[in-house]
């Protein structure tokens, strides 16, 4: 299950997008080169999470490598962007994009994500507790 | 808590969504903008201001506005010095529409009689232009393209080659030949006043006469001066009062 899910988010996070960088480099070869060893790293984070995630599922460990998956986005996302103003040379052109606000929506995704998974974790937990409790008896 | 995740993971497919429809329709139509700029740009003179005119036209085919669109221009000498910076601004283009505008790159000679200018006036130069797009796109992406140009345009001095001959005396006068070449894009047309300054910097005379240089070409005349004592005379200080500068004192050595 885990190789399966593995396999089909590598096909809809990689090769889909790769193919449209691909594209796109064709019209403008200085600006979207650059970015298919992002995309590789990206795909990289979310296949070892997405992999962990359905080894340990049924375990606490599943919602913790969740946790960790959305920090670890969190942070990349940032560098990836860095920082929201993103500066681009190509043929004596110098273009400078600010997308802190850009940035800000996708952080804001991670970080309910994050809630998510961390509100996941805390009811793993209360049932776990729950289910050991001792059931009463009918008198 | 169920029902808090639920709806979290809804909020998050939904958020996604939203994020991925932005970022392809936001790239779609950047590719869809279309920036022309027109044929040569036409010179005007007025005052003491020199007016490049350079028309343009943007055209919106995305789907978002775009807001405060500022073409600015900023044109120097090679070494730094400043000689304009003019920008233009467009507050909105719509979705779909076309907006045709002109940019004005003003020079003002007035500010070329200032010491760091005015080598402007004597000397030919190439000009360097650094040109900036900026714009604001679907309301919240500020976007900036900005480039260099080295040697856009050459500038040539009104006064070039500024020269005074040797005087000599003739009707009781002395007679002052002084030529210039006028590289410039304009006409200089106006009045140069020529005073001459003895060995204890005293002045011993003045005459002022009409000048009527045509643009790219050479002029020359000769100013007579009425002197109170034509001994030791030192050096002439010219004044320039022209329809674009005034300029002086330019002071030249004689002898």
């Amino acid at each position: 299950m885990a190789v399966v899910k593995g396999l089909l988010w590598f096909v809809f996070l990689y090769v889909v997008p790769m193919f449209i960088v691909s594209s796109l480099s064709e019209f403008a070869p200085e600006i979207f080169s650059s970015y298919g060893n992002l995309l590789l790293v990206f795909v990289a984070i979310i296949l070892f999470f997405v992999v962990a995630s359905e080894l340990t599922s049924g375990t606490i460990f599943q919602h913790a490598f969740n946790i960790g998956k959305a920090l670890i986005l969190m942070i990349f996302i940032v560098v990836a962007l860095e920082g929201g103003i993103v500066a681009l040379d190509f043929q004596g052109f110098h273009l400078v994009a600010d997308l802190r606000i850009y940035l800000a929506m996708l952080l804001t995704i991670d970080l309910v994500g994050l809630a998510k998974s961390v509100l996941q974790a805390i009811n793993f937990l209360s049932e776990k507790a729950e289910s050991q409790l001792p059931t009463p008896s009918p008198r | 808590m169920r029902q808090a995740i639920r709806a979290l993971g809804w909020a998050i497919y939904i958020l996604w969504l939203v994020i991925i429809v932005f970022t392809v329709t936001a790239v779609y139509s950047a590719f869809q903008l279309g920036l022309e700029f027109g044929e040569e740009p036409q010179v005007s003179t007025s005052g003491g201001t020199v007016t490049l005119t350079l028309p343009f036209s943007v055209e919106n085919n995305g789907f978002y506005d775009i807001n405060d669109l500022n073409v600015t221009t900023i044109l120097q000498e090679s070494n730094g010095a400043l000689v304009s910076n003019s920008s233009t601004v467009l507050p909105l283009i719509s979705s779909g529409n076309k907006v045709n505008a002109t940019h004005n790159i003003s020079i003002s000679l007035e500010n070329m009689t200032s010491a760091s200018l005015s080598r402007l006036l004597f000397y030919d130069t190439d000009l360097d232009m650094d040109m900036s797009l900026a714009l604001r796109y679907a309301g919240v992406i500020p976007f900036k393209i900005s480039t260099n140009i080295k040697n856009f345009t050459r500038w040539g001095a009104p006064l070039y080659n500024l020269t005074i001959g040797n005087p000599y005396f003739a009707d009781s006068r002395v007679v002052v030949p002084t030529s210039f070449e006028n590289h410039s894009f304009f006409n200089l047309t106006g009045t140069m006043r020529l005073e001459l300054v003895n060995n204890l910097n005293q002045q011993v005379g003045a005459g002022v006469t009409e000048i009527n240089a045509p643009s790219q070409s050479v002029y020359s005349t000769s100013v007579g001066v009425t002197v109170s004592d034509p001994r030791n005379i030192r050096e002439a200080r010219l004044y320039f009062d022209t329809s674009v500068f005034s300029y002086g004192p330019v002071v030249m050595p004689i002898g």
